[in-house]
């Protein structure tokens, strides 16, 4: 069991790395949403994402 | 000057902000941001013993990290879902086997219950069945703007219904009460209110002639079994019940890895060829689709952190506390799901946890007002800033007229739930036998 909590942790690690990656992408080029105002928000909601993959926080 | 009153100073500053940002940039999401950095800088100028204030906004950052990766892992196993043509086939099915209007609609809210009941969030019931609801009150004739308020208000009803409360789990946690004997105090009422708005949304709309609408829907494609339109759910619905009634038996999966889980299912299932480049498609749409959600979830998470390192959360949780007992009763209902609106679940314990106690102290059945408690808060889930539910409802039906034009036909239900929870309040030794 506490060899599949740990596999599970470090797949929501995976997942939040995951997602960081694609909305890094969608910051330089998207199809929707486009604008500084989504610009900004696009680069302060990545960050959280950014410091969990780099073990941060 | 006294605490008091420099923390309502701060408020001022942060609503004045939040207004002003609001106007000039046009986003709530940002202007959440916003109203929290200048919050955070005036009340470290205020009280530089808080230190940096970038400290609190970054915290506040992973206050709902989990729910936004639940809104993403969600989007992503609809969307895989939804690709394979299996909701299309789900709807045409239900179509073409029911006629009544009210046996139909009745079964749409059952079924718009039960996600929320097992995981305890609204927003879920809209992402897993939002889509095929929609499209069945389509074909009911009902209009746009009572498509909206039925899914919107349902989700909430799912999030409040039992086994999984969780602002009821909150305040009794918090109250070190039991959670126990909530399952009938809550039913009750959201069935009476889930009938009441049945009626208030299917009153006067008339079918559309079934063979056009069926028409409308893709073709059946013949590798499309059952079983693979009947596995995702089984995989999702399964993971919910095991995680619920066999918690020890199953390592802590987490409601984004169990949604994960049942998108892989659904990959599996899909009778379509699908290339791989055409699956990294629909990962970028779903985020480009879920990412103004996940930006509110995260930006509010934000300014309930500068608001509690500054007191200005505590300063609402004691000003209504120390209201006088008529004037809660009053105004329960307005207080009640604009903290919502901010706090989301903090709410319960911003203000819920301090009622439980002030209601205990005067001798009141809290059993029966935390449950009441628990039907009033999640009404926030449509107010500003966050309203979630509100937005998530208004983006699956593509609703595109004003929110407030929404908001005021949902204002009837949003009452009639209200007012039960405040008659609950009210009545509450005579409610005991429920539990």
């Amino acid at each position: 069991m506490v060899f599949f909590e740990n596999v599970i942790h470090i797949l929501y690690f995976v997942m939040a790395g995951l997602v960081g990656f694609s909305m890094c992408k969608s910051l330089f080029r998207r199809k929707k949403n486009k604008g500084f105002v989504f610009d900004a928000m696009y680069a302060y909601c990545l960050i959280p994402f950014l410091l969990r993959v780099l073990y941060i926080k | 000057m006294s605490t008091t009153m420099l923390t309502l100073i701060l408020l001022i500053i942060m609503i004045a902000a939040f207004v002003l940002s609001s106007i000039k940039l046009k986003s709530p999401d940002i202007s959440m941001a916003v109203a929290a950095v200048v919050l955070a800088i005036a009340g470290t100028i205020a009280v530089p013993e808080l230190g940096n204030p970038v400290r609190y906004l970054v915290e506040g950052l992973f206050v709902n990290l989990d729910l936004a990766l639940l809104f993403i892992a969600a989007s992503i196993f609809v969307n895989i879902y939804a690709h394979s043509g299996a909701i299309a086939a789900i709807t045409r099915g239900v179509v073409e086997k029911i006629n009544n209007k009210w046996i139909l609609m009745s079964i749409m809210g059952v079924l718009m219950l039960i996600p929320g009941a097992l995981t305890g969030a609204g927003s879920v019931a809209i992402f897993v069945l939002g889509g095929l609801v929609n499209t069945v009150l389509e074909y009911l004739g009902i209009s746009q703007k009572k498509r909206t308020v039925f899914i919107c208000f349902f989700a909430m009803l799912s999030a409040a219904c039992p086994p999984i409360n969780l602002w009821t789990m909150l305040m009794t946690a918090q109250a070190n009460m039991p959670y126990v004997g909530f399952t009938w105090l809550l039913l009750i009422p959201i069935v009476i209110a889930g009938a009441f708005t049945i009626v208030f949304v299917g009153w006067g709309a008339k079918p559309q002639n079934k063979e056009e609408t069926l028409a409308k829907f893709p073709p059946k494609d013949p590798k499309l079994k059952w079983w693979r339109i009947v596995l995702p759910f089984v995989a999702i619905v399964g993971l919910f019940l095991l995680a619920l009634y066999d918690p020890w038996g199953l390592p802590v999966l987490g409601l984004p890895l169990m949604f994960l889980i049942a998108g892989l299912v659904a990959l599996l299932c899909n009778p379509k060829k699908t290339t791989f480049k055409e699956y990294l498609g629909i990962l970028d749409d779903t985020m480009e689709q879920v990412f103004p959600l996940v930006a509110n979830v995260l930006s509010i998470g934000v300014l309930q952190s500068a608001m509690a390192a500054t007191g200005v959360r505590g300063l609402i949780g004691s000003t209504a506390v120390g209201l006088p007992l008529v004037l809660i009763y009053v105004l329960i209902i307005i207080v009640g799901p604009i903290c919502q609106g901010c706090f989301n679940y903090g709410v319960s314990i911003v203000l819920g946890g301090p009622l439980i106690f002030m209601f205990n102290t005067l001798g009141m059945d809290v059993t029966v007002i935390c449950a009441a408690l628990s039907l009033i808060f999640p009404l926030g889930d449509t107010l500003p800033p966050s309203r979630i539910v509100g937005r998530l409802a208004c983006e699956t039906t593509e609703y595109k007229e004003s929110y407030l034009s929404f908001f005021k036909t949902l204002v009837l239900p949003m009452l009639f739930l209200g007012a039960m929870g405040v008659a609950m309040m009210v009545l509450h030794s005579k409610l005991a036998f429920l539990y």
